[in-house]
């Protein structure tokens, strides 16, 4: 499929998080199943800077995973027919490696290694400046996608 | 490796079960393995093993180790 970029705006329509919780600025690259780069710019004026921590400001490393899921799953909504759909984590492996500061650019680059019948494998990696900050594997899923392969008579858990 | 072999290969590798577990209680939901990630795990699993594709209907039926046995004679996969 196409290559596109995506810009703050129009990434709302392929990523349903919101501010506080939306942890991607810019998507520069695209490719609907395939994979998806862009960044998050830091400012001192981050939710998170104030208490994490005081004096001595770092984006957690929980919001940096999550900005490589957040841009992982822009290369599955960008799929045909699957824009706006809300996906959930189910496993992510993740390797911290750098701090990341105010006033820094936070770099993601995400790779789909699979995508079937709802479930995604996939590689993220974060850098500042070039350097590796975080890198993970992450398994995301569409819940309303899963469901319909699912044995019916029993309940989902 | 039979095909009686590699079915239950799959079962063990993709829940963690032993071979004394692969009976006729084992379920969808039976397990907390086999969840619906640990279900579509397995189903990927068999793909492989015997390089088919299931269809869709096929993957929502196969609730158990049982009824899967059936499920793959149907294609050409004697269990």
């Amino acid at each position: 499929m196409r290559a596109f970029s995506l810009n703050a705006v129009e990434l709302l329509d392929y990523q349903p998080n919101r501010y506080p919780f939306l942890m991607i600025d810019h998507v520069t690259r695209v490719e609907p199943g395939v994979m998806a780069d862009g960044y998050k710019n830091l400012t001192n004026n981050e939710w998170y800077f104030p208490q994490h921590f005081p004096g001595a400001p770092n984006m957690p490393g929980a919001l940096q995973l999550e900005a490589l899921a957040q841009m992982l799953t822009v290369a599955i909504t960008t799929l045909p027919d699957m824009r706006g759909k809300v996906t959930h984590a189910l496993s992510h492996y993740v390797r911290f490696r750098k701090e990341v500061l105010p006033g820094q650019k936070f770099e993601i680059k995400t790779a789909v290694l699979s995508w079937k019948r709802g479930i995604c494998t996939g590689t993220g990696y974060g850098f500042i400046d070039g350097d590796v900050a975080c890198e993970a594997k992450m398994v995301i899923t569409i819940p309303e996608i899963l469901d319909q392969y699912l044995p019916k008579r029993y309940n989902r858990e | 490796m039979d095909n009686n072999a590699k079915y239950d290969a799959v079962f063990m590798e993709s829940f963690s079960v032993k071979p004394s577990e692969l009976t006729d209680k084992l379920e969808y939901n039976s397990i907390p393995e086999w969840d619906s990630v640990g279900h579509m795990t397995m189903i990927a699993g068999l793909e492989d093993a015997f390089d088919i594709v299931l269809e869709m209907d096929d993957i929502i039926d196969f609730s158990s180790y049982d009824v899967g046995k059936n499920i793959l004679r149907k294609y050409s996969v004697d269990i």
